[in-house]
């Protein structure tokens, strides 16, 4: 098992591979900047790690989240560390779905967000509910909050949070790395090893 | 042997306080949490190891309580169960929501304290350097070490990307849609100069024979020296809780 896990690892970390990984995990903590600057009310948290996931691979997309929330947790925000099964599922999940070609159609891109959006929603409410009791200290509090309010348990008041705003969040960050990723010339693409999941017959160079 | 407080011993005293954030008591949670945060200023080797470690420490702090409050109040108004014991703006507290709350925010704060204060008082290069003694590859220590330095990068380039659309009249202080279409021609030149960096670095990286280097056993063999009995201490704690937690659940 563990020799497989390192051959995949080595498959997709060819050279310009490692800068780019480092590059998507630095960019995962400081795309909030960027919003921050437009006044766009978004995270991003995960561009870099599904930009991972399209253009090298699952494997290094789930090293890419984990080190990510690690290194979150470094720099002041310690309950990341919690949500590495989340974005380590982020990861998985796209990495198979963009080898499956689901990022050269823009219709499965909306579905690939949504469906995201829902596993990762199901991933971490167990997480919020039972480690952190609902709080992630953050403005979807409320929404437990108000759902708890309503009569629900715990467990499912977090999952409803998270099914109402996780959907809606990947499905922003699935077509802003589809954009992105269109934009950029495919010959410099074809460096990365998961290039090959996003050429069509209308963009073979 | 030694009693040094080192980096096995801190990681293994995030261990025992996260174990204790789910077998100990709200009260004995809160005693913690203020041995963590006194910890900080107390003993030298849990002291912030940088002026950012610093301020993230000041800010969380602060942040934390702040949010901590906010969970007691919201809590106590909307879980209705129990006597009430009080009224904000005609809405009653309730007491059930109240230690419902306590039991939330002392857990959170031990559990984000803890791991707060290992990570302040840690350097991240030590910590690379100790996983790679312990096994860790040369390729992900190079991303760990890679990544420090575009996080040093990234936000001046940011900035200069962002100056840069501005001046060519990219409406980065528009509407919400004109801000939003900005937000590509920032996102854009970044990620593409990060790739053409990467296949810089990534082909030098290939001549100098970096990918094919077999991991180093001269350090991953070195040998840890004394054992840290402070360490083992702490270890033999944490099973110690857990037995005890087990058996009280088994004895209902």
């Amino acid at each position: 098992m563990l020799k497989y896990i390192r051959e995949r690892f080595a498959e997709e970390l060819t050279g310009p591979a490692l800068p780019f990984v480092a590059f998507c995990i630095a960019l995962n903590l400081t795309a909030g900047q960027i919003t921050a600057a437009l006044k766009i009310p978004l995270y991003l948290d995960s561009i870099g790690t599904i930009l991972v996931a399209v253009l090298v691979g699952p494997w290094s997309a789930v090293l890419c989240g984990s080190t990510a929330n690690i290194l979150a947790s470094a720099f002041g925000n310690p309950a990341m560390m919690f949500f590495i099964p989340v974005v380590a599922v982020i990861g998985a999940f796209t990495g198979y779905v963009a080898k499956l070609g689901w990022f050269r159609k823009w219709y499965l891109v909306g579905l690939g967000g949504i469906l995201q959006g829902v596993l990762a929603a199901i991933v971490s409410a167990p997480i919020s509910a039972y480690l952190f009791s609902g709080v992630m200290m953050s403005g979807t509090d409320f929404l437990v909050l108000y759902f708890r309010s309503l009569g629900n348990t715990l467990m499912d008041s977090v999952l409803y949070q998270g099914l109402a705003s996780d959907p809606v969040d990947k499905l922003v960050s699935y077509a802003i790395v589809f954009l992105l990723v269109r934009n950029l010339p495919l010959r410099l693409l074809s460096r990365l090893h998961g290039a090959v999941n996003l050429r069509t017959p209308d963009r073979a160079q | 042997m030694n009693f040094r407080i080192d980096l096995p011993t801190k990681l293994a005293l995030v261990l025992l306080l996260w174990i204790c954030a789910f077998a100990v008591s709200w009260e004995a949670q809160v005693v913690l949490v203020l041995l963590i945060i006194m910890s900080r200023f107390a003993v030298p080797d849990f002291k912030p190891q940088s002026r950012r470690s610093a301020r993230a420490f000041t800010r969380f702090l602060i942040y934390s309580f702040a949010v901590a409050t906010f969970v007691l109040i919201l809590n106590s108004l909307l879980i209705r169960g129990g006597s009430t014991f009080g009224s904000i703006g005609g809405f009653s507290l309730y007491q059930d929501g109240l230690f419902f709350g306590i039991r939330t925010a002392s857990r959170l704060l031990l559990l984000t304290f803890a791991i707060l204060v290992f990570f302040i008082s840690t350097p991240l290069k030590d910590l690379i350097r100790y996983l790679q003694a312990r096994g860790l590859s040369n390729s992900f220590a190079l991303i760990l070490l890679l990544t420090l330095h575009f996080l040093d990068q990234l936000p001046a380039r940011i900035h200069q990307i962002f100056l840069a659309q501005q001046a060519r009249g990219a409406p980065v202080d528009a509407g919400f849609i004109s801000r939003s279409r900005a937000l590509f021609s920032i996102l854009s030149p970044l990620v593409l100069s990060s790739i053409v960096e990467s296949i810089d670095r990534g082909t030098a990286l290939e001549l100098r024979g970096f990918l094919h280097r077999p991991t180093s056993t001269e350090e991953s063999q070195s040998s840890p020296g004394q054992r840290n009995v402070l360490t083992l201490l702490i270890l033999f704690l944490s099973l110690i809780v857990v037995l005890y937690t087990i058996a009280q659940w088994l004895l209902g």
